[in-house]
């Protein structure tokens, strides 16, 4: 696979910016322990062997599509081809963006060849954005990630997501890539105490391939809240991390994808009890239609010591042709003492009896198909608020039923 | 309204309904009676057009149309309602949103025009008061954390709200108590009049004695082996099955 890291990450083209120790150094390491394969446990099911064959251009188009409008009022940050340009924005008050400080940059470790893709972002990131979120916010703010269909480059989008103490706000990432690059992005989110989070992800992609690593830490009482629909895209490998790091800090997760032919997604979450007095909640849905294939991963680590802990993992999972496939396994690693843990996983077939029951009252058989796998995904959508954000997922949803 | 002659239903090779006859009329109360593995069922999902329930003889003719040429979904449009014994839980899927859905796929199968919500609200309110069942219900999803009691009476209300030409109610009486059975039995009562027509198919004579039906029929290995009016059931709750061997031995 070597082939592919001296195509992505020639050493000649490194940036000699103010970063240049650090791209330097991520470099190196990404160049030492070399490229994920089957064999690398995180990427048993998804490989990236497809980098090889596609041609990746040095530079993107100018211009990339506007993101659909959203039906409520929302303040955007527009992402084109990976880029933000930061002189034709419009910030709500409380919200910053601004260049990261190469210190904020220094000493991170994203291990072995598993995080091959971390390592490769933090060598040749074109921007690295600290975005800090001051006051609670009216509006939901949107990240607005889109690529023109000419798109075929390789970006490596760098975010650092700040909410300070007792802060309330909803971010909402709408990912409309119509292109056939790479998108490969780290992004940190940091929950101050007290702080509360709706964090959306809604991913609707074409023939990209789109990597994601995403971390999140909780601090004390701080709600973090994700809320994800993902629509699928050529290939699709999100990485979701949430880190509950002091007492009372809570995560969730509630997620539905639905995957269709030629396309590939892998949701790798893992909820991290540091400390005791910690609560979480997940809930994943996949359903897998056509050649379909999708991938769930499911972790949740309690700690020596952190005892009071409840965690609840269930994911449920709908496979809609033959030739779909599902990949599951929920992880459980528990070493405190006094907790609660639950977790279930279920993988099944839409049922004939209830397609029979649908059509004796008159639904013909696509719409009584759509409606069973809309109750069957809409319901980890029923947590999201406000009630225009749940309708808006929930339409979205419905477009590909 | 209904007329079937000399119907074979197999389910893989077990023949189970082995040359049934069977007339309704419109407006008639017609009951089906019989020891359990009679064929019961199995007539309820043949005239739904259930998957797998395959008629290897025999003619079904609703309304003078060969029935076994539509799909489940084209025979209710065309006015036939089947009530399950034991219906189906539709998780995520709101009880109002698929019952509205439904009559309005119906009614755009038949040309007609979509209905208003209002007037959807008023109907299904209507029947869900008679029935004494809590409106929540309409929230909920289809069946689902519903009692036994609460699923059969929701047949009903989705059949007042369908308004069939024909309903088959497949043991709508079972697992009900004594109260339950009464407001079905008045549900059902509501909706008869000289166009509509239903075939009951039930265990017990107590529904029969609320129901008062036109025709009761006796269903013994897929077969009609006697048929009478309310008197045969009386007979049938006194006897038992066990009779009818007598009388085929004799």
């Amino acid at each position: 696979m070597s082939a592919i890291l001296n195509k992505l990450a020639p050493e000649s083209e490194l940036a000699d910016d103010r970063y240049g120790d650090i791209r330097r150094r991520a470099h190196q390491r990404l160049m030492q322990y070399g490229f994920p394969d089957l064999k690398t446990e995180a990427w048993k099911y998804t490989s990236l062997r497809v980098l090889e064959k596609r041609e990746l251009s040095a530079t993107g188009p100018s211009e990339a599509g506007q993101p659909a409008t959203l039906p409520f009022e929302a303040d955007v940050i527009p992402m084109a081809n990976g880029l933000i340009d930061p002189d034709r924005l419009n910030l709500p008050a409380g919200v910053r963006l601004e260049p990261m400080a190469p210190a904020d940059l220094i000493n991170l470790d994203y291990g072995d060849r598993a995080g091959a893709m971390a390592w490769l972002n933090l060598a040749r990131f074109e921007q690295a954005w600290r975005l800090v979120i001051d006051a609670t916010l009216e509006r939901p703010l949107v990240l607005a990630m889109t690529s023109s269909s000419d798109f075929a480059a390789s970006v490596h989008p760098r975010l650092q997501i700040e909410l300070a103490a007792g802060v309330e706000a909803v971010l909402i990432e709408q990912q409309a890539d119509r292109g056939a690059g790479l998108i490969n992005i780290v992004e940190d989110i940091a929950l101050a105490r007290g702080s509360k989070l709706r964090h959306v992800i809604q991913r609707r992609n074409a023939d990209s391939i789109w990597v994601q690593r995403t971390r999140v830490t909780v601090s004390a009482d701080a709600d973090y809240r994700c809320h994800a629909l993902d629509l699928g895209g050529r290939l699709v490998r999100q990485d979701l991390s949430v880190h509950l790091l002091e007492a009372g800090a809570n995560g969730e997760i509630d997620g539905v994808a639905f995957i269709d032919s030629k396309q590939h997604v892998d949701w790798h979450t893992a909820i991290d009890h540091e400390v005791g007095h910690t609560n979480s909640r997940e809930s994943f849905r996949i359903m897998a239609d056509g050649t379909g294939v999708g991938v769930f991963n499911g972790r949740i680590h309690i700690q020596r010591g952190a005892d009071d802990s409840h965690s609840d993992l269930n994911t449920a999972n709908l496979l809609l042709s033959e030739s779909a496939r599902i990949n599951i396994k929920p992880e459980l690693e528990i070493y405190a003492e006094e907790v609660t843990a639950s977790h279930g996983a279920t993988i099944g077939q839409l049922e004939d009896s209830a397609l029979f029951y649908l059509r004796t009252r008159g639904l013909p058989v696509d719409q009584a198909m759509a409606l069973l796998k809309y109750g069957f995904a809409a319901a980890p959508l029923e947590n999201a608020e406000p009630e225009a954000l749940r309708d808006w997922l929930t339409a979205e949803l419905e477009t590909v039923l | 309204m209904l007329k079937i002659n000399n119907l074979h239903v197999a389910i893989g090779d077990t023949e189970i309904i082995k040359g049934l006859d069977l007339e309704v009329g419109s407006g008639e109360l017609h009951a089906i009676m019989g020891p359990n593995g009679s064929g019961k069922s199995t007539l309820g999902y043949a005239l739904a057009g259930r998957e797998g329930y395959e008629i290897t003889a025999g003619s079904i003719e609703f309304e003078g149309q060969d029935l076994t040429e539509l799909e489940p979904e084209e025979r209710a449009a065309a006015g036939l309602f089947l009530a399950f014994q034991y219906p189906v839980e539709i998780p995520g899927v709101n009880n109002a949103y698929f019952l509205r859905s439904a009559l309005n796929a119906q009614r755009k199968a038949r040309g007609e025009e979509e209905i208003d919500s209002i007037t959807f609200l008023k109907t299904v309110r209507e029947s869900l008061n008679s029935l004494k069942m809590d409106e929540a219900l309409l929230k909920r999803a289809v069946n689902e954390g519903f009692s036994g009691g609460e699923k059969k009476r929701n047949e009903i209300v989705q059949m007042a709200v369908l308004q069939p030409k024909l309903a088959v109610l497949d043991e709508t009486d079972s697992g009900l108590d004594i109260d339950a059975l009464k407001l079905v039995a008045e549900g059902i009562n509501a909706q008869r009049n000289a166009q509509r027509s239903f075939v009951v198919i039930t265990h017990y004579q107590r529904l029969l004695d609320y129901l008062a039906p036109d025709h009761v029929h006796v269903l013994s290995d897929g077969r009609i082996v006697e048929s009478g009016g309310q008197e045969l059931s009386e007979r049938l709750e006194a006897e038992g099955y066990s009779f009818l061997e007598a009388e085929s031995e004799a």
